[in-house]
């Protein structure tokens, strides 16, 4: 058991040192007495036997050289060794860690995004037992069947609720928005989260008519706090309702949805205080609230659905929408409710970029592989060009793991150069990259930092990289033939005989991973341009959206509303400046939609949601506005009162679906779940197909209906101002005009066009990131494909001048070469285009307007690869045809 | 377990101190050297200085065990025996060394 000696050796050094000094010792002592013996002086004998034995210093460090701290030691000096032989060649050490440090920057920077939105799990307690509660695939539900599912909880373990609620908080007279959460009693107990300041709110907050208090997160008390614990017992006015704060919550938590942290968290009873009599609690067809449950110890996941089927009968009985006809109640209590595991939380984020951020780790995946290829090369080509000095030392008795030891540790030295770039490059990226995700599309708010996960993740890739890149290389050179080596010149060896070396096996490797890439960022732009370039059955530009709100207007009546609306779109028109102006509920490509069951006499729906159609409340001369075409029969009119029969305007694909392509105008649709007893509306426009919720989604079956003709309009409603000079152009005297209609309404601005561009988020990061990506790895690919070139052109540089004093044309010459390019890149594409055709599945989701296929992109991303490798390979190629044949014939 | 090693010299002298031990028993560092060197009629003498790195690398492959003893001047010394893993190894680089020198026998006397 050697090993535990040296082991030992080491915790011991001092005792082994003194062991082998007092050895010494005897040893000098018995040769002096036999040298005197022999009849040398007392002085000479002592001198003779110290020459003999060796500098007893040095003596003692050889004896010591077997234990672990001489091993370290060793390594220090590879370590060391490694340092001087990659500075004796800058050029080279640099483009090796550039290329790491890209690929592995880009990796960290987009696996921190995906660890924020995907992987990490709540900071609460257990969050592994987590699952969220599910209805037929719905994910928000009703208080009344979250109350029911309360009070029955003991039988499948504890459960919280929680709908996400933007408040608008007011402070000195100013009000600003502030996401937070109505919360169950339960929320923090059964989270297992408490209070860093104060208490949290527990099940004895949560009652019908209980008073109104409110927690804060521990990010908001610092930042708007200061941190400062007197905030207890203050008051929050919270959607002009003043709320006790009772505490804190403990730091790192900012509710269960991830991208939108909560502010603040208000027990969900105290929703009654804030909307008053549009209080949803009651409503059995208002959808708001998340539920998550805690199974009981030991419970699995099978169990919990077991218990909540059998449950899922009574509590939908007891909390069934009134207004359901028979038919519909029947489907609707015969649906169960269904948990699925949620340990990291709920994430509409996640929805959104999930399938993306993945698509995107992946082509980083790539960028990085690429970029250990070229290291791999240029250790490849230094460790040829160091044959002769790997075969002296082998010849000299180096061992093969000697070497490679060597070679190892100058890869790892590299890797780690390149990680620690990369780790700099990523911290750059990480900020602008969560900033790109929160610009575009949905409101995102993501913590985005280099932890000990992100670390982690950096090491494990750097080690493999390390270990890819270097491996290869190092067992090649540690089978080098000392004796071939070293008899032959090395200037003269030429590889270049075979037609594929590593080498220039690495380079078709890289063209194979290149091309995956370069056609799914083809395959992005594509779907971008698609997106952008379709016409969505409006006309987005040159429109400014006016949102209005009514909730905090309490003098202005429900059933006054409508008018108010139209009030203010009369003063909007008389504006200077508006071509223009209309009114409506839904604005296309928006956050916001609205379906309902239609029926119409000769259409009988296969299912429920057959008879589903989308729905839109509109003020006249909005189809003129957003420039929607209006195909038959009319636009509203004055005449579309309360009172006159109500009238409906229809879309193309409804008129397809429910009228079987037949001309509507004149005929009835009944709209509602209890369409019997609806009151008919009479069909009196068709308009052309427009781009409902997603520019992505065909326009489904659309039915508008007058403004004018609604008793009971929305507290939310949108104005469309077609005006030339933007929303700067017109904030000022729009907002007047609001105001002159009614002080207390709340009113924002946002451009049309920037609304249906936002749409477009996830394949705007698509397209960018990935073509960033793209040309990066073509970079990285060409620098490979030019190095490899131009150190064959250097090997071959006898032959060649050869060739030249033969007779041989410079074009000829150019010739050999660029054959040789050719044939690398065109069994890397070969290669590649297999994998196009398997990997270009995943992105199936994500293209629009192509296949994942599509030959034109594929033909293009070949042809930029060609061309771009024409360029890299011709460099090499007409330095080697531009060579004296005689320098090079005479360095023979 | 029995090694081989590149380095023949090295090795001979592992071979040599092995040999030794397993003839004389417990032995000193410098015992060994004088006996060596006697038993070889003086045609061999051990390069002192590479003697105590051997035994020390020796000891810690577990071929040779050391304990400090008394010698018969009274003086303090590092004595040395061989271990069963050091009679195995001292036999498999006996067996080697009888390879190695009817190879070169065979090569001097034939070739």
């Amino acid at each position: 058991m050697s090993w535990i000696r040296r082991v030992t050796n080491v915790f011991r050094p001092e005792r082994l040192s003194r062991d082998i000094q007092r050895e010494m010792d005897f040893h000098l002592e018995e040769r002096t007495d036999d040298l005197v013996a022999a009849g040398a002086s007392p002085e000479s004998a002592r001198r003779e036997a110290v020459r003999r034995l060796g500098h007893s210093t040095t003596q003692r460090e050889r004896a010591r050289d077997m234990d672990i701290a001489a091993a370290l030691d060793a390594f220090v000096s590879d370590v060391r060794y490694a340092f001087r032989a990659l500075s004796r060649t800058p050029g080279y050490t640099i483009v090796a860690v550039l290329s790491l440090a890209l690929g592995i920057g880009a990796n960290t920077a987009i696996f921190s995004v995906v660890d924020a939105v995907m992987l990490r799990s709540l900071p609460v307690r257990n969050p592994e037992q987590l699952a969220r509660i599910l209805l037929g695939g719905a994910d928000a539900l009703t208080n009344p069947m979250w109350e029911q599912l309360r009070d029955a909880q003991s039988a499948f373990g504890q459960a919280l609720a929680f709908g996400q609620h933007g408040f608008s908080v007011t402070t000195a007279g100013e009000s600003r928005p502030l996401d937070g959460d109505w919360v169950s009693g339960d929320y923090f107990r059964v989270l297992g989260v408490g209070a860093a300041v104060g208490r949290a709110i527990d099940r004895a907050d949560d009652w019908r008519g209980c008073p109104a208090i409110a927690m804060l997160s521990y990010a908001y008390w610092q930042s708007d706090f200061g941190g400062r614990p007197d905030v207890i017992g203050r008051s929050l006015v919270l959607d002009s309702h003043p709320f006790q704060v009772v505490g804190v919550a403990a730091e790192g938590f900012d509710g269960v949805e991830v991208g939108a942290p909560s502010r603040v968290f208000v027990p969900l009873c105290a929703e009654a205080v804030s909307r008053g009599k549009g209080s949803s609690l009651d409503r059995r067809s208002t959808w708001w609230l998340t539920l998550i449950a805690r199974p009981a110890a030991g419970t699995t996941l099978a169990q919990l659905n077991a218990r909540l089927a059998t449950l899922s009968p009574r509590v939908l009985a007891a909390a069934a929408p009134q207004s359901l006809t028979a038919a519909r109640q029947k489907e609707f209590l015969a649906m169960q409710f269904k948990a699925e595991p949620a340990p990291t939380g709920t994430s509409s984020v996640r929805t959104h970029y999930g399938h993306a951020l993945y698509v995107l780790l992946g082509a980083v995946g790539l960028v990085l592989l690429i970029a250990c290829v070229n290291v791999a090369n240029l250790l490849l080509a230094r460790a040829a060009a160091r044959e002769h000095e790997l075969a002296i030392r082998s010849a000299l008795g180096a061992g093969r793991s000697r070497l490679v030891r060597q070679l190892l540790t100058e890869s790892a030295v590299l890797a780690a150069l390149g990680a620690l770039l990369g780790l700099v490059l990523a911290r750059l990226t990480t900020s602008a990259l969560a900033a790109l995700l929160a610009s575009i599309g949905r409101r995102v708010t993501l913590v985005v930092h280099l932890d000990g996960r992100i670390l982690a993740f950096t090491l494990g890739i750097t080690l493999l990289t390390g270990l890819l890149f270097g491996l290869a290389p190092a067992w090649r050179s540690a089978l080098v033939n000392p004796r071939a080596s070293l008899t032959s010149n090395p200037r003269q060896m030429s590889g270049g005989q075979s037609r594929f070396t590593a080498a220039k096996l690495l380079v078709a490797a890289q063209v194979a991973l290149l091309l995956p890439l370069l056609v799914g960022a083809g395959l992005m732009m594509a779907t971008l341009r698609n997106l952008t370039r379709l016409d969505p059955g409006f006309q987005a530009d040159g429109v400014v959206l006016m949102a209005v709100d009514a909730q905090h207007a309490q003098t202005l009546a429900k059933s006054r509303r409508a008018s108010a609306y139209e009030d203010i779109l009369a003063r909007i028109r008389a504006l200077p400046g508006v071509s223009s102006a209309s009114a409506s509920d839904i604005t296309p490509i928006g956050t916001s939609s609205w379906n309902d069951f239609v029926a119409v006499d000769g259409y009988s729906p296969r299912s429920l949601d057959d008879s589903l159609a989308n729905f839109n409340e509109i003020s006249s001369d909005y189809f003129g506005t957003i420039r929607t075409r209006v195909l038959l029969g009319r636009d509203f009119s004055p005449g579309d009162r309360l009172g006159a029969p109500p009238a409906v305007i229809v879309n193309e694909a409804l008129v397809r679906k429910f009228f079987r392509g037949q001309n509507p105008i004149g005929r009835v649709l009944r709209v509602g779940e209890t369409t019997a007893s609806a009151p008919p509306m009479q069909v009196v426009g068709v308009v052309e197909d427009a781009k409902y919720g997603s520019l992505r989604d065909p326009a489904p079956p659309t039915a508008y209906i007058a403004l004018a003709q609604d008793s009971a309009a929305d507290t939310g409603f949108n104005f469309e101002i077609r005006t030339t000079g933007g929303v700067n152009g017109i904030r000022a005297a729009a907002l007047a005009a609001v105001h002159q209609v009614n002080s207390s309404l709340d009113v924002s601005f946002s451009s049309f066009e920037d609304q249906v561009s936002r749409s477009l988020g996830v394949e705007r990061l698509l397209a960018r990131l990935s073509t960033i990506f793209g040309a990066l790895a073509l970079g990285l690919a060409m620098i490979g494909l030019y190095g490899v070139m131009s150190y064959n052109v250097v090997r071959r540089r006898g032959e060649i001048g050869i060739r030249l004093a033969l007779g041989a044309s410079r074009a000829g010459v150019r010739r050999l070469v660029m054959r040789d390019v050719a044939r690398v890149v065109l069994l890397g594409l070969a290669i590649g285009f297999v994998a196009v055709l398997y990997a270009s599945r995943a992105l199936k989701s994500a293209v629009y307007g192509l296949a994942p296929n599509d030959p034109v992109t594929i033909a293009v991303a070949i042809v930029a690869l060609v061309s771009v490798a024409a360029i890299a390979g011709y460099l090499p190629a007409r330095r080697a045809s531009r060579g004296d044949p005689m320098l090079a014939l005479r360095q023979e | 377990m029995p090694r081989t090693r590149n380095d023949i010299l090295q090795g001979t002298l592992a071979l040599l101190v092995l040999k030794c031990l397993d003839a004389r028993g417990r032995m000193h560092g410098y015992a060994i050297t004088s006996h060596i060197q006697r038993v070889s009629a003086e045609l061999l003498r051990v390069e002192e200085g590479s003697l105590y790195p051997a035994l020390h690398r020796m000891e810690q492959d577990g071929w040779v065990r050391a304990s400090w003893g008394t010698t018969e001047k009274n003086r303090q010394a590092r004595f040395y025996e061989l271990t069963p893993a050091g009679q195995r190894q001292l036999a498999a680089e006996q067996e080697s060394w009888g390879r190695l020198t009817e190879g070169v026998r065979r090569v001097l006397r034939y070739a």
